[in-house]
């Protein structure tokens, strides 16, 4: 099965929910927070809803890869982010800022180039 | 006797009578003597009267002198005539007009690049994927100009107070911070959300379409690089929430007085972050947020060999492609020069450079692909010479406001190159399938067009005197300023670790919610009919695809 009414209906309420979350933040008070809940309901309403047709697709060419591996490969292409950050209140020096940003950016495309696709070409279909 | 003295007496009383008459009508008239007009007004009314009459206009102006003078500007107080603070604000509004009306075209040359984005990912996909690929780049103008209205411009513009050019836009404010180390770092803004309130505002709606049309750019880079397989319901979502939440960050953070902006001021890092027209915050957003889902999604069936070796897919349109490069690079005038927010004052003359600047990246990044491939292969790629065009457009989007033409020049040819290395790159060592080389066109040389303006700035540009709130001209390695250079590095380490993060973590929650993949069966049949209901060509007779795919996709079907 592919595109259906279903698919419509929840990014439809998708939708709503959202708008009705934001008109929440936007009038805050009381109405704001009513606004609020009733929006994340509808929002989070329509994640599930679009979980549950989900099943009702056939498989994809894709195989489930090691979970623990991706979540592994954001953590250090985070980190290197991390490292660039601390690195401008370590040292004061232009020089040591480039360094430890160089580090930094070195430890964020390590993640994204070489843990990220391996966790996801592990299990690849095409390798079987 | 006595009849003589009172005779003189009379005409005595009579005389400093009328001398006090006369001194006192002086002393009436001389504050009326202040108010007469000033040498100035005096000159406005001469010109007043000077000015064509309605006969002589209605006589018609073929050589337009005539038309366009003092009688066109309003007066305050029509008994008193044009005066000189009437002309002044009328100066005023001039230059605010003048800036908006470039604003706002230049916004709209941009929108039309959506025009071109959907040509050349449609021609570089297979037939029966072009309808599904041409609905996403139509939908995606209207999820992202949605979200972007509900939330994403506050996130982005609400605390962007302060800009000159377009009359202060002081109802966007405040922008949330934090403090640390002693230091205050803008986080996002909080205000603009619906466009409601104070910000019913004419300078925010001209800043509201700019800002969103760039925005839309980004989201349209990941429909090309995860075309042919990207269910059409994950992609509206994943979408959405880019236009409201990725893209508005990472945009506060370096237009919108975000803590990348504040660096020169809070850590003497040159004049902070500095991108002048998105190669970071739209390009490699967009192409950073298209490499992490194109993770997820996986490779079209029939692209790597169980070898890991790749098989080309051929799109099915090269004209739409060529066009669509053509498009794109008529719609930069809008994205560069429009970047500087106005025509008028504020070094805003700058324009013509950053105009020639773009050109001059497009030519020779298409030069350095092509040159490329015709020496490496013996022929020339017709996609990858408008992939090295636009390598280069993208490239010069950041520095293009700060570089002359020979910077301009060596940026776009290095752009041309590294678009043809980063492609090979991605398809054979990372095994990422990319079919229209958004990651590397939008990726690889937004972080270039980054790091360039760290390098090539020729400390010429003068916006206005500072840059983000710092004195001076943005100045780069090559001309003497390493921590301008520093800066840019802040930046490209934000976008790959963090921006990168969010946009993979955001859509790896999809991937579990809705799912990132259409089943086999639909993408061997081609998305047209089973997600959009039509074909694209739907009286078209097309030929069997190529063996090696037919083969791969029999092993699936039967799978």
């Amino acid at each position: 099965m592919a595109a259906n009414k279903s698919q419509g209906s929840y990014y439809t309420l998708f939708l709503v929910g959202a708008t009705v979350l934001c008109a929440g933040i936007y009038l805050g008070g009381g109405m704001g927070k009513l606004l609020l809940l009733v929006g994340a309901i509808g929002f989070i309403a329509s994640l599930f809803g679009m979980l549950k047709v989900r099943s009702l697709e056939g498989p994809t060419a894709m195989k489930p890869g090691p979970g623990a591996m991706k979540l592994a490969g954001a953590a250090v292409v985070l980190l290197g982010w991390g490292i660039t950050l601390f690195g401008m209140h370590l040292t004061p020096s232009v020089g040591g800022r480039i360094i430890t940003a160089l580090v930094g950016i070195a430890v964020s495309l390590f993640g994204i180039v070489v843990v990220l696709p391996g966790a996801f070409n592990k299990n690849a279909v095409w390798k079987s | 006797m006595k009849k003589i003295r009172s005779w003189c007496l009379g005409l005595c009383i009579l005389f400093f009578g009328l001398a006090g008459g006369v001194a006192l009508y002086a002393q009436g008239a001389a504050p009326a003597a202040a108010k007469a007009p000033s040498t100035a007004d005096a000159e406005l009314a001469a010109a007043a009267a000077k000015a064509p009459a309605t006969a002589d206009l209605a006589k018609g102006d073929p050589g337009g002198t005539i038309t366009g003078t003092i009688s066109d500007v309003p007066a305050a107080d029509s008994k008193v005539g044009v005066t000189l603070p009437d002309t002044a604000n009328q100066v005023g509004q001039n230059k605010i007009a003048i800036n908006f009306v470039w604003t706002l075209v230049t916004g709209f040359l941009v929108m039309f690049m959506q025009a071109g984005f959907a040509m050349v990912e449609s021609g570089l996909c297979r037939v029966k994927n072009a309808n599904h690929t041409y609905m996403m780049n139509f939908f995606v103008y209207t999820a992202g100009l949605f979200s972007y209205w509900l939330v994403g411009f506050a996130i982005q513009m609400g605390g962007a107070a302060g800009n000159g050019n377009l009359g202060g836009l002081q109802s966007l404010t405040p922008e949330h911070t934090f403090t640390l180390f002693g230091k205050t770092w803008g986080m996002f803004g909080g205000s603009g959300m619906f466009l409601s309130g104070h910000q019913y505002d004419v300078g925010v709606m001209v800043i509201f379409l700019f800002q969103m049309v760039f925005m839309d750019t980004a989201l349209t880079i990941v429909t090309g690089a995860c075309a042919e397989r990207w269910k059409f319901l994950t992609f509206a979502v994943s979408s959405s929430i880019m236009g409201a939440i990725t893209y508005p960050l990472y945009a506060n953070w370096a237009w919108g007085g975000g803590w990348l902006s504040q660096l020169g001021t809070n850590n003497q890092l040159g004049k902070g972050y500095c991108d002048f027209a998105g190669s970071g915050v739209v390009h490699a957003v967009g192409g950073l947020t298209a490499l992490a889902v194109c993770l997820i999604v996986g490779p079209r069936i029939g692209k790597f060999n169980r070898d890991g070796s790749s098989n080309p897919i051929i799109g099915h349109d090269i004209s739409a492609v060529l066009i669509g490069c053509f498009i794109l690079a008529f719609g930069w005038f809008g994205f560069n020069p429009g970047s500087t927010l106005g025509a008028s004052a504020a070094g805003n003359l700058r324009i013509g450079t950053i105009a020639v600047d773009t050109m001059l990246a497009g030519c020779t990044g298409t030069l350095g692909a092509m040159l490329f491939m015709w020496i490496k292969n013996g022929k020339v790629d017709a996609s990858m010479s408008g992939n090295g065009l636009l390598a280069g457009l993208v490239a010069i989007t950041a520095p293009s406001g700060f570089v002359s033409t020979v910077g301009a020049c060596i940026i776009g040819l290095i752009a041309g190159v590294l678009v043809v290395l980063s492609c090979s790159f991605v398809e054979n060592v990372m095994k990422v399938d990319d079919p229209v080389g958004a990651i590397s066109v939008h990726g690889t040389n937004g972080l270039w067009g980054v790091l360039s303006v760290g390098l090539f700035a020729d400390g010429t540009s003068n916006y206005g005197g500072s840059w983000n709130g710092v004195t001076g001209s943005v100045t780069g390695l090559f001309y003497g300023d390493a921590s301008q250079l520093a800066a840019q590095l802040v930046g490209i380490s934000t976008l790959i670790g963090f921006v990168f993060t969010l946009s993979f973590l955001i859509n790896l929650g999809l991937e579990f919610f809705v799912g990132q993949r259409v089943s086999v069966e639909t993408e061997i049949a081609g998305l047209d009919l089973p997600e959009m209901g039509q074909l694209g060509y739907p009286e078209f007779v097309f030929k069997p695809e190529p063996s090696v795919l037919l083969n791969a996709e029999k092993s699936y079907a039967v799978a």
